[in-house]
């Protein structure tokens, strides 16, 4: 951990990257929560490019600021300064009515805790949010078509039909993912996706992420706190204070947090 | 619709709970406008369903019949009146009567045969064509008052007893929550002698008007009022709306009335605002991934509207269960109306107050998602 300006790290190392724009490029991204004296600079000029396909792993410690720099990519927190493109689609500027739809088409999402919806089943939860944007016909067929091919991907065929109270910690991950990959976005934001799980159910989880980024030439942006699971990301970009701190190569992190 | 229904089945329970205490209230109101109505008529069926379009009072009466009487020059002063077609003397009197074996008060109205006062909702038999014949109130037919039936009024010491024949039944003509007669006016002056036999002259308790055919029976009331120095006249309705007893009793029963339709939809309103508290968690992450805030308060509302319209039915199931009993010998009877009306009241309210859950959904921030937080108030 070493230089405190990384700013441009677009040339990952990575086999999978392909040559294609970037799938996110955050520049000079820069987070102040509150205001006066109470103000707390959670991310301080953060530049990171994400090509097409790449996986990048966000590590950092507690409070380093992971969770606001994710949010800031996905459309959901708003930076105090700096520019955020998505897939080519600036949307530092956008209203909140455009960036409700740029997180229903452009992105995926996995979060750290509430990730389903407790009264919908499965197939339900990556069903939902093309429901309620008001899918009929065609494209209700297409999406109930496509939800039933993502879990039998994902293994899930057998649990489509239960809640996730019904489904262990591992399914509930997996089901997570599933609706994160349901529109098909050119990038998934994952907060600390094995934090709740046993590090065996863990490692499993990480690989299904790997292969299913890998397939479809999905980028991701993998925020952990745990350096055992970088080796599945294509580089490793650290996070402490707010800062970047310089990328390594897959695996090569060393010293922890 | 897909959110709101699916959140449905799944916890059909607290949605059923919700429905079943919703639909208990709406029955009550139902049953307590029912039993209004009911009462009303009791006390005023008989001023409701006669044939007068205008009653005259005396003014010191208040509105009042058992205080009323119409002098001799005051009744034909009211005949004279423009826009008075006919004016018939109306004698109207509570009596102990020998009917079914037993003594019991009743009520007599004395009309002109023929003329107006005559009672409108006959249900069997006919009305009064010669003196001794009377009409009486359905209710009372199986306590001594069917056709064939005779009634007896019960004489004072130095009285004659006076006995009518029941040749008709009408509807709803009750008068103070009495059996009721309606009979010619010959008839109830010998009643009103029988129990006072040193009465010099019977006069009349207010006078019946049919106004001229197109005159607007309200103003010739006012124009009676105007005109005959000591009385008022009153239309049908308002004789029915003004009179005493009447307002007493639904004033008290519109108190009760309004604390259902409050306590109905404050029910509703505060188990949506739980219950979006509770999903706050689940509504935080669809906002997150992308749902508009729009659906998700329509959702909400079809569930208030699947809600309340689901207590409906229920209400009139047990409404109409509550009817054949006989509600208590009050005679409830279900009418389409009241009870499409109180459900719309009874959304409307509901919708109105599912508002604070509304605005707690539109207050999400989706940003709440990656905390988990969710559960800002
Ligand atoms: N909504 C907020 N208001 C104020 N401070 C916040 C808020 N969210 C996060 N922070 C602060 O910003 C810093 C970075 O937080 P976060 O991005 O959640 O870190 P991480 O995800 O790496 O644990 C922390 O010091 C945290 O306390
Ligand atoms: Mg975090």
């Amino acid at each position: 951990m070493s230089s405190s300006n990384p700013s441009d790290s677009s040339a990952p190392s990575g086999a999978a990257v392909l040559a294609t724009a970037p799938a996110l490029r955050l520049d000079g991204i820069r987070k102040v929560y509150g205001t006066g004296e109470n103000a707390i600079v959670a991310v301080d000029h953060a530049s990171l490019t994400v090509g097409g396909g790449e996986i990048v792993a966000l590590l950092g410690p507690s409070g380093s600021g992971k969770t606001t720099l994710l949010s800031i990519a996905g459309g959901l927190l708003a930076a105090t300064e700096g520019t955020v493109v998505v897939g080519g689609e600036d949307i530092s500027g956008h209203s909140p009515r455009e960036l409700t739809e740029f997180r229903r088409s452009k992105v995926g999402f996995v979060f750290q805790s509430v990730n389903l919806v407790p009264f919908l089943t499965a197939e339900e939860n990556l069903l939902v949010v093309s429901e309620l944007a008001g899918a009929r016909g065609a494209a209700r067929k297409q999406a109930r078509t496509r939800a039933k091919e993502l879990l039998a991907e994902l293994g899930l065929s057998h649990r489509a039909g239960n809640l996730p109270a019904q489904l262990s910690g591992g399914e509930r991950q997996r089901v997570a993912i599933g609706r994160a990959l349901f529109n098909s976005p050119a990038l998934v934001l994952f907060d600390e996706p094995t934090s709740a799980l046993d590090t065996k159910i863990g490692e499993q989880v990480m690989e299904l992420i790997q292969a299913e980024m890998r397939s479809r030439g999905t980028a991701s942006v993998i925020v952990t706190h745990d350096t055992r699971m970088t080796h599945y990301a294509d580089r490793t970009v650290r996070i402490v204070d707010g800062v970047l701190g310089l990328a390594d190569a897959a695996g090569d992190v060393s010293g922890d947090h | 619709m897909f959110l709101a229904l699916s959140e449905m089945r799944r916890a059909k329970v607290r949605f059923g709970l919700l429905a079943g205490a919703v639909g208990l209230l709406v029955f009550l109101i139902l049953f307590q406008q029912a039993l209004l109505t009911g009462l009303v008529n009791q006390f005023i069926g008989a001023l409701k369903n006669q044939s007068a379009d205008v009653l005259v009072f005396n003014a010191q009466a208040r509105k009042n019949l058992e205080g009323s009487i119409i002098l001799p020059d005051q009744a034909a002063a009211i005949a004279a009146v423009e826009g008075v077609d006919v004016a018939a003397p109306l004698g109207e009197g509570t009596f102990t009567v020998l009917a079914g074996g037993e003594e019991t008060d009743a009520v007599i109205f004395g009309y002109e045969l023929g003329g107006p006062g005559a009672p409108t909702t006959l249900i069997e038999g006919r009305l009064p064509e010669v003196g001794g014949e009377a009409v009486a109130s359905s209710r009372n037919a199986a306590d001594g008052f069917d056709i064939g039936d005779t009634v007896t009024v019960v004489p004072n010491p130095g009285g004659t007893a006076t006995t009518f024949t029941v040749v008709g039944l009408a509807r709803e003509i009750n008068y103070s929550v009495s059996p009721t007669l309606f009979t010619d006016f010959a008839g109830f002056e010998t009643a009103r002698r029988a129990v006072n036999p040193d009465a010099t002259q019977v006069l009349p308790s207010v006078m019946a008007v049919r106004v001229v055919a197109g005159a607007d029976p309200a103003e010739v009331a006012d124009a009676i009022t105007a005109a005959v120095e000591g009385t008022e006249g009153l239309t049908r309705q308002q004789a029915v709306d003004e009179s005493p007893g009447v307002a007493s009793v639904r004033q008290s029963f519109s108190v009760i009335l309004l604390l259902f339709y409050l306590v109905v939809p404050l029910v509703t309103g505060l188990f949506f605002l739980i219950v979006t508290f509770q999903k706050a968690g689940a509504l935080t992450l669809l906002r997150a991934i992308g749902s508009p805030a729009g659906p998700l308060v329509r959702s909400l509302l079809i569930q208030v509207v699947a809600v309340v319209l689901s207590g409906a039915v229920l209400a009139t199931g047990l409404f109409w269960l509550a009817s054949l009993g006989g509600g208590g010998g009050l005679g409830i009877t279900v009418e389409p109306m009241p009870v499409i009306t109180t459900t719309l009241v009874v959304l409307v309210l509901a919708l109105l107050t599912s508002f604070a859950a509304v605005r707690r959904v539109l207050r999400i921030d989706p940003i709440a998602a990656t905390t988990g937080a969710g559960v800002q108030v």
